[in-house]
C-alpha cells in the first residue's frame, strides 16, 4: 500500500517542466474596469467588508482587484488598460515555502496553489514574499450586519481574525463541477463552469478553464503572441495570461 | 505574605483545603469533557432503532446523502406521510411535538449530531458513491436511539480512510491526500 509518506516533496516538478492544470486568461483590451469581478468574487467566497477606517490602513480584502496606472506628464496624462491582479496560481510558488504551518501548500491533485485556513496561524510570511501581492490577512473578526450573513457562500470557509486567505480559482465549483461530472459518468467539459469573476464579467474579459488541454477555450486564446505572464521572470510560473494591445 | 499563605496551606486543614480544590476543579473538567460526549437535547426523542427495525431505509428519511453534500434531516411533513396513518401517533406523549409541529405549521428544529468544522466541507454523495455504508461512519442506528457518533470526527481518522481506500492508486492518493479536497 502506497503511504502518505510516499508522497515526497522531491517528487514536484519544478522549474520549467512544470504545467499547472487549471489557468485563466485575461485581455485588459476589453476589460472596462467595472469591477464587477470584484463584487462577484467577494460575493461568491464570503470575502468581508473591512470598513473606512482598516482600509486606510491598507487591510483592504479582496482577492482580486483591479490595478490602474497611468503613463506621461501632467497635462498628457493617458490612462493604461486595466489590469485584473488576482492569485496566479503559480506553479512554483513563492508564498509556499515560506510558510511556517504549511498553511499554504501546493495542490497536487488540482495544481493549485491552497491555503489551508485552520492550519493558517497568521504570520503573513506568505503575503510578504508574493510579488503579486494579491493575498490579503484578515486582521479583525469583521462584522456582517444583519442580514448579510444570509447571503454567505455554504460551500466556502467562513475565515476568522489572524488568517491569511487569497484567490482560490473558486476551488468549489471545480470541486461541485467535477463531482457532478463523475455522477454522471463523465469527464468535466470546457466551458461548463467557470469562476465568479468570469462569470459576472459583462466583457468576456476572464476566460478560465484547463491549461493542460490543448483543445480548451484557454489553451487557444493563450496561443496568441502577445500574451503576457506577469513577473514570469521570477520563474514563478504563473498560470494566468493577460493580453494588452493586441 | 506569599509565605504566610504556604505554611497554612502545609498545616492539615490546608492541606484538605487543597485537596477538595483539586479533586472540584477535575470533576468539572470531566464533567465537562462527558457534556461534550452526549447527544444533544432533541425536540423530540426520536428512537431510531424503532425505525430502523420497521426495515425503513436510511436513505428515505435523509435522502440528500446519495444526491448531494448534505444528508438532509426530515421535516415533519415526511414523519407525518406514515405517521398520520398510525394510531398510537394520536396517544403517544413522545409524538406529541410531532403533532403539534404538523398542526401549527413549524418546523421540527432538529439538532444535528454528526458535524465537521465549518472549514471542512464534506460531501456525502462522494462517500456514498465509493461504496461506503451510512454505518461506517454513523455506526450501528438499530442500537441507538437518538443518533451518537461512534467516533471523534476528526482529520486523523478522515485521512486514515482516504489512504486505505487509495490502496496502490497512486492518482486516487494523491486527490485523496490533498489539502484541498476538504479545506477552501
Amino acid at each position: 500500500m502506497v503511504t502518505l509518506s510516499d508522497l515526497k516533496i522531491s517528487e514536484v516538478k519544478l522549474g520549467e517542466e512544470q504545467t499547472g492544470k487549471w489557468g485563466m486568461v485575461i485581455d485588459q483590451d476589453i476589460c472596462t474596469g467595472c469591477q464587477a469581478c470584484v463584487a462577484a468574487c467577494a460575493m461568491e467566497n464570503n470575502i468581508t467588508f473591512v470598513g473606512e477606517e482598516d482600509s486606510g490602513y491598507g487591510r483592504s480584502m479582496h482577492w482580486i482587484r483591479i490595478e490602474r496606472f497611468w503613463e506621461g506628464e501632467y497635462p498628457e496624462v493617458k490612462m493604461t488598460a486595466n489590469q485584473p491582479m488576482l492569485c496566479q496560481q503559480c506553479g512554483h510558488a513563492t508564498c509556499e515555502p515560506v510558510c511556517p504551518a504549511f498553511a499554504t501548500v501546493h495542490s497536487q491533485a488540482e495544481q493549485l496553489n491552497l491555503q489551508v485556513y485552520n492550519r493558517c496561524v497568521g504570520t503573513r510570511y506568505c503575503a510578504n514574499n508574493c510579488p503579486y501581492q494579491v493575498r490579503s490577512f484578515n486582521w479583525r473578526d469583521y462584522q456582517r450586519p444583519e442580514p448579510l450573513p444570509n447571503q454567505f457562500n455554504p460551500d466556502v470557509t467562513v475565515r476568522r481574525m489572524g488568517v491569511m486567505e487569497k484567490c482560490t480559482f473558486c476551488i468549489q465549483r471545480i470541486h461541485k463541477a467535477q463531482d457532478k461530472a463523475k455522477s454522471e459518468g463523465r469527464e468535466v467539459a470546457d466551458g461548463e463552469f467557470t469562476t465568479a469573476c468570469a462569470q459576472a464579467c459583462p466583457a468576456n474579459a476572464i476566460t478560465f478553464g484547463r491549461v493542460d488541454d490543448p483543445e480548451s477555450m484557454v489553451s487557444q486564446l493563450a496561443k496568441r503572441s502577445h500574451g503576457v505572464k506577469h513577473l514570469e521572470e521570477l520563474g514563478t510560473l504563473p498560470n494566468v495570461t493577460y493580453f494588452k494591445g493586441g | 505574605m506569599i509565605k504566610s499563605i504556604f505554611d497554612w496551606l502545609k498545616q492539615p486543614l490546608g492541606l484538605i483545603a487543597v485537596g477538595i480544590t483539586v479533586l472540584t476543579l477535575f470533576s468539572i473538567a470531566a464533567y465537562g469533557i462527558y457534556t461534550t460526549q452526549q447527544a444533544p437535547e432533541q425536540p423530540i426523542q426520536f428512537p431510531h432503532q424503532t425505525h430502523v427495525a420497521f426495515g425503513i431505509q436510511c436513505l428515505y428519511c435523509h435522502p440528500g446523502a446519495s444526491k448531494g453534500p448534505a444528508a438532509g434531516l426530515p421535516s415533519q411533513a415526511k414523519c407525518w406521510a406514515c405517521h398520520n396513518q398510525i394510531a398510537k401517533t394520536e396517544t403517544s406523549a413522545l409524538l406529541a411535538p410531532l403533532k403539534e409541529a404538523v398542526q401549527s405549521g413549524t418546523p421540527i428544529q432538529w439538532v444535528p449530531v454528526a458535524q465537521v468544522p465549518d472549514f471542512v466541507q464534506f460531501n456525502h454523495r462522494a462517500h456514498i458513491a465509493a461504496g461506503k455504508n451510512c454505518e461506517d461512519c454513523h455506526g450501528d442506528m438499530s442500537k441507538v436511539t437518538i443518533a451518537q457518533n461512534p467516533q471523534v470526527f476528526n482529520m486523523g481518522w478522515c485521512l486514515n480512510c482516504h489512504v486505505e481506500s487509495a490502496g496502490e492508486d497512486h492518482e486516487k492518493l494523491v486527490k485523496l491526500s490533498d489539502c484541498g479536497t476538504c479545506h477552501y
